[in-house]
C-alpha cells in the first residue's frame, strides 16, 4: 500500500513540466528524489500534496486518493522556507498546529520539545526574523513535523545548513523514519541522497529517468567501480590499458576505474598479479549514485541552482 | 473537523497580529481622539468664542450721543454673538466703552488697548454715520457685525427723532413668521426641519467617508499581506494544511475584525462623547446645557444603514482585494493589482460626495438607479436614505443585490486565489485571470 504516483502529466502554459511521472515510495522508507533544478521536483510534490491539480495521472496513498486523506497526514517543508518572520517562533509553531487541529496544550509541549532537541529552546518567544537562517530552517522542520504527519514531504531540507545542522537533522530525519513515518525529500546533494536512503528516483525534464531501491539504482548501469592501490606509487598507466576499464579518478592515494558491464572486475586484480605489483588495495563496488545520476542525466547543475537562487534575491 | 474551525483559527491570528502592533493602538487612539474633538466641537468652539474679548471704543461729537450709541452697540453687539440669553456671571465677548478723543482712540487700537474704534458723526439734518477704526480693516469680522449694529442703531436714532417710544421700538423690531409647505397639494408629508435634515446629511456624509476609508484601508491591507505571504512563501506551508478558500475567508474576517475593533471604538467614542455633550459643555462653560444637545439627524435606522452597508461594502470589497493581491508576487505590484477596486470605489464615493455636497442632483432617477448598484450602494445609499430620496423597497433591494453579488464575488475570488498563490513571477494580464477563473487551479 505504497504511496503511488502514477502518470502525472502537468502544463504550464508552453512548458511540460511533467511528462508521465510514476513512481512508488513504501511505507516507512526514506525515499530521494533527484533531479536539477527545474526538473520537476516541486511541481510532483505539491501534487501529490494537492495544492496543485494534475493535467492527467493519479496519486494514492494506502490505495486512496491523496486529496481523500485528512491534510494532517501530510507534512511539507518547501523548498523556499516559509515562515511568519515576525511572529514569536512559539506562537508560530502552535498555529500551525493548530490548523491541523492539534490542540493548543499539545501543541506546545511537542513544540518546546522539538525546540530543546534543537537546541534553540530559548528562542522560544523570540520573533522568527532575529533567527540565524540555520534557526529558522530548523523552526521550519518543526513547522513541517509538529502535527505528527505520516507522510513527510520536504523540499531540499538540507540547501543552506552547515554541517553540524545537517547532522542534527539527519538525526530527525532518521528518528521519523524509525517512528514508522514515511519520507521523501528532494535533493542535489546526491551524497546525502545515498547516505539516507532506501530508495531514489532521477527526474529529468518531466520524466522519470530511472526509480527504485538506492542499490538497485546504483547497479542500474551495469558498471562496477575499482579501487586500486599499488605499493611503491607505482605508475597506474597500464590500468587504462586493460580493456572494458576506464580510469574515472587517477589519485595519489588509490586508482579508480569504471569497469564497462559485463566485464569482471577480478581481472583488473588478476592483471596486477600478472604484472607482479604490490596490490594494497583491491576494492569492488557499486557506482555512486552521482555516476548514475551524471551517466544517465549528464552533470548536475549546482551552479545553476546558486544563480536562481541569487535572481530570487534581485528581484 | 468542525465545519469553520480553521478559519477560525485563521481569522484569530490575523487579527491578533494586527491589534497587538503599536500602529494599530496608536492609530486607534488618534481615531478616537480625533472623534472626541469633533462631537465635542460646539463646545469648543463656545468655550474659545467666550475667552475672546473684543474691546470697542466709541467716539462722538456729544456725550450723551456717545452714551447711547455706546449702550446700543454693548446690547446688539453681545446679542448677535450669542444666541442665549447673556448669563449675568458670564463675560461678554464685546466690551464697549466711550472715549472724547479720537485721534487717542486710533492710537489706542495701534496699541492693542482697544480692538476698534467706532467714531460717529452727525450731519446738520440729525442723520447718523459711522467710521470704524480697525488694524486689519478687510478682514475684521467686527466690521460685518457692527455693519448690522449700526444700521439698527441709526434706525433707533431716526425713530426717536420721531419721537417714538423705546417701547414701540422692540415690537416694531419683533420678528414676523414664515411658513414653508410643499407645492403639491396633495403632499401631506410633514417638511423636514432644515436643521435636523442638514445634520443627518453631515452625519451621511461623515459615515460614507468612514465607510470609503474602511474599504480602501483596509483592503489594501489584506492585499498587501497576501503578498507578503506569497512573497515570504509561507503560503506554501500554509496551504498544506488549510484550502485557499480557509486561508481567504480567514483573512477577510479577520482583519474585518480589525476593521471593525478600530471604527467601532470610534463610534462608540463619538457617541459617548455627543451624550456627554451636556455635562462636558455645562462642566466648561458654566452654561445652560439646552444650547448644544444631541445632533438631531442621529437616528437608530441612520446608525443601523451605516452598519449594514459598511459590513457588506467591506466584505464586498475585502474578498477582491484579497483575490488581486494573490495575482501578483511583489509588493510593488500591489497597486497596479488592486486598480479595478481603487476606481470602482472612488467612483461610488466621489459620486456620493458630490450629491452631498449638492453638486449632483441626489434626487435624481440615475442617482437612485445607481445607489441600487453593488459595487456602488455602500457608499451611496447612505447619502440617499438622509436625504429621504430613497424609499424602503430600494434599501431592500440594494441590500439584496449587495448580499448576491458577495457571494459571487467569493466565488470567484477564491478560485482566482486557489490558483494565484502559486503563481510566482510573472504579472498576469486579463487572459490568465479569465483562464484562472474556468480553470480554477
Amino acid at each position: 500500500m505504497p504511496l503511488a504516483i502514477a502518470g502525472l502529466r502537468k502544463r504550464f502554459g508552453e512548458v511540460q513540466a511533467l511528462d508521465g511521472v510514476s513512481f512508488e515510495v513504501r511505507p516507512g522508507e526514506v525515499f530521494g528524489f533527484l533531479g536539477a533544478n527545474g526538473a520537476g521536483k516541486t511541481t510532483t510534490m505539491r501534487i501529490v500534496l494537492g495544492l496543485l491539480r494534475a493535467d492527467e495521472g493519479t496519486v494514492s496513498w494506502q490505495d486512496r486518493p491523496t486529496r481523500s486523506w485528512p491534510r494532517r497526514t501530510w507534512g511539507y517543508m518547501p523548498e523556499e522556507r516559509g515562515l511568519y518572520l515576525r511572529m514569536p517562533v512559539l506562537e508560530q509553531l502552535v498555529y500551525f498546529a493548530a490548523l491541523y487541529d492539534v490542540p493548543r496544550a499539545t501543541a506546545r509541549a511537542a513544540a518546546l520539545e522539538w525546540l530543546a532537541r534543537f537546541r534553540i529552546a530559548e528562542y522560544a518567544d523570540r520573533r522568527v526574523e532575529t533567527l540565524s537562517k540555520g534557526n529558522q530552517q530548523k523552526v521550519q522542520y518543526i513547522a513541517t513535523v509538529i502535527h505528527d504527519p505520516d507522510v513527510l514531504l520536504m523540499d531540499e531540507p538540507f540547501s543552506g545548513l552547515d554541517p553540524v545542522n545537517v547532522a542534527l537533522l539527519k538525526a530527525a530525519f532518521l528518528e521519523m523514519r524509525d517512528r514508522g513515518k514515511t519520507i521523501v525529500f528532494s535533493t542535489h546533494q546526491l551524497e546525502q541522497a545515498e547516505e539516507l536512503c532506501d530508495s531514489v528516483a532521477i527526474i529529468d525534464h518531466g520524466r522519470i529517468v530511472t526509480a527504485g531501491e538506492t542499490r538497485d539504482v546504483k547497479r542500474s548501469t551495469g558498471h562496477q567501480v575499482v579501487r586500486v592501490a599499488t605499493g611503491d606509487g607505482g605508475d597506474g598507466g597500464w590500468l587504462g590499458r586493460l580493456p572494458h576499464v576506464t580510469v574515472t579518478r587517477d589519485g595519489r592515494d588509490y586508482i579508480e576505474l569504471q569497469v564497462d558491464a559485463g566485464a569482471d572486475p577480478q581481472t583488473v586484480l588478476k592483471a596486477a598479479m600478472d604484472r607482479g605489483e604490490e596490490v594494497l588495495r583491491f576494492e569492488v563496488a557499486d557506482p555512486s549514485l552521482e555516476e548514475v545520476f551524471v551517466e544517465r542525466v549528464g552533470a548536475i547543475d549546482t551552479e545553476e541552482r546558486t544563480l536562481a537562487a541569487a535572481g530570487e534575491v534581485a528581484r | 473537523m468542525r465545519l469553520g474551525s480553521r478559519i477560525a483559527t485563521i481569522a484569530r491570528r490575523e487579527y491578533l497580529v494586527r491589534v497587538r502592533t503599536r500602529t494599530f493602538l496608536f492609530g486607534t487612539l488618534l481615531l478616537v481622539l480625533g472623534v472626541v474633538v469633533i462631537a465635542l466641537l460646539p463646545v469648543i468652539i463656545s468655550y474659545v468664542d467666550r475667552t475672546e474679548v473684543t474691546r470697542v471704543v466709541v467716539v462722538a461729537p456729544t456725550d450723551e450721543l456717545a452714551t447711547t450709541t455706546a449702550t446700543r452697540l454693548d446690547r446688539l453687539l453681545n446679542a448677535q454673538s450669542e444666541s442665549g440669553s447673556t448669563a449675568p456671571d458670564q463675560a461678554p465677548d464685546f466690551v464697549v466703552a466711550v472715549a472724547d478723543d479720537l485721534a487717542s482712540a486710533r492710537a489706542g487700537v495701534v496699541d492693542g488697548t482697544w480692538s476698534v474704534a467706532l467714531g460717529v458723526e452727525q450731519a446738520a439734518d440729525g442723520e447718523l454715520s459711522f467710521t470704524l477704526y480697525s488694524n486689519d480693516p478687510s478682514l475684521d469680522r467686527t466690521a460685518q457685525l457692527a455693519q448690522q449694529a449700526v444700521n439698527a442703531i441709526a434706525i433707533a436714532d431716526r425713530l426717536d427723532r420721531l419721537g417714538v417710544a423705546p417701547a414701540d421700538q422692540a415690537s416694531l423690531f419683533g420678528p414676523a413668521e414664515l411658513h414653508v409647505a410643499w407645492a403639491d397639494p396633495t403632499r401631506t408629508d410633514p417638511v423636514q426641519d432644515t436643521t435636523a435634515s442638514v445634520s443627518q446629511d453631515m452625519l451621511a456624509f461623515g459615515m460614507t467617508i468612514l465607510i470609503f476609508m474602511i474599504i480602501v484601508m483596509y483592503g489594501n491591507w489584506i492585499a498587501m499581506s497576501v503578498v507578503e505571504e506569497k512573497s515570504s512563501r509561507v503560503m506554501e506551508v500554509v496551504l498544506n494544511a488549510a484550502s485557499p478558500f480557509d486561508l481567504l475567508a480567514g483573512k477577510v474576517l479577520g482583519v474585518g475584525g480589525v476593521a471593525f475593533t478600530q471604527y467601532g471604538a470610534v463610534v462608540i467614542a463619538g457617541l459617548g462623547a455627543l451624550a456627554l455633550i451636556d455635562p462636558v459643555g455645562s462642566l466648561v462653560l458654566g452654561e445652560d446645557p439646552s444650547t448644544l444637545g444631541l445632533p438631531s439627524g442621529l437616528t437608530p435606522s441612520l446608525l443601523v444603514a451605516f452598519g449594514i452597508y459598511g459590513v457588506l461594502g467591506f466584505l464586498l470589497y475585502a474578498s477582491l482585494y484579497a483575490a488581486a493581491g494573490s495575482l501578483v508576487s511583489r509588493s510593488e505590484d500591489v497597486t497596479a493589482a488592486v486598480m479595478p477596486m481603487t476606481l470602482l470605489s472612488t467612483g461610488g464615493y466621489l459620486i456620493a460626495i458630490y450629491a452631498a455636497t449638492g453638486l449632483l442632483d441626489i434626487g435624481s432617477g440615475w442617482m437612485t438607479t445607481l445607489s441600487l448598484i453593488p459595487f456602488f450602494s455602500p457608499f451611496m445609499m447612505l447619502g440617499q436614505v438622509a436625504a429621504g430620496a430613497a424609499e424602503t423597497w430600494e434599501v431592500v433591494v440594494s441590500v439584496a443585490l449587495l448580499v448576491v453579488t458577495i457571494l459571487a464575488a467569493i466565488w470567484i475570488a477564491a478560485r482566482i486565489y486557489a490558483a494565484g498563490v502559486l503563481l510566482y513571477g510573472q504579472r498576469p494580464g486579463a487572459r490568465t485571470v479569465w483562464r484562472l477563473l474556468r480553470e480554477g487551479m
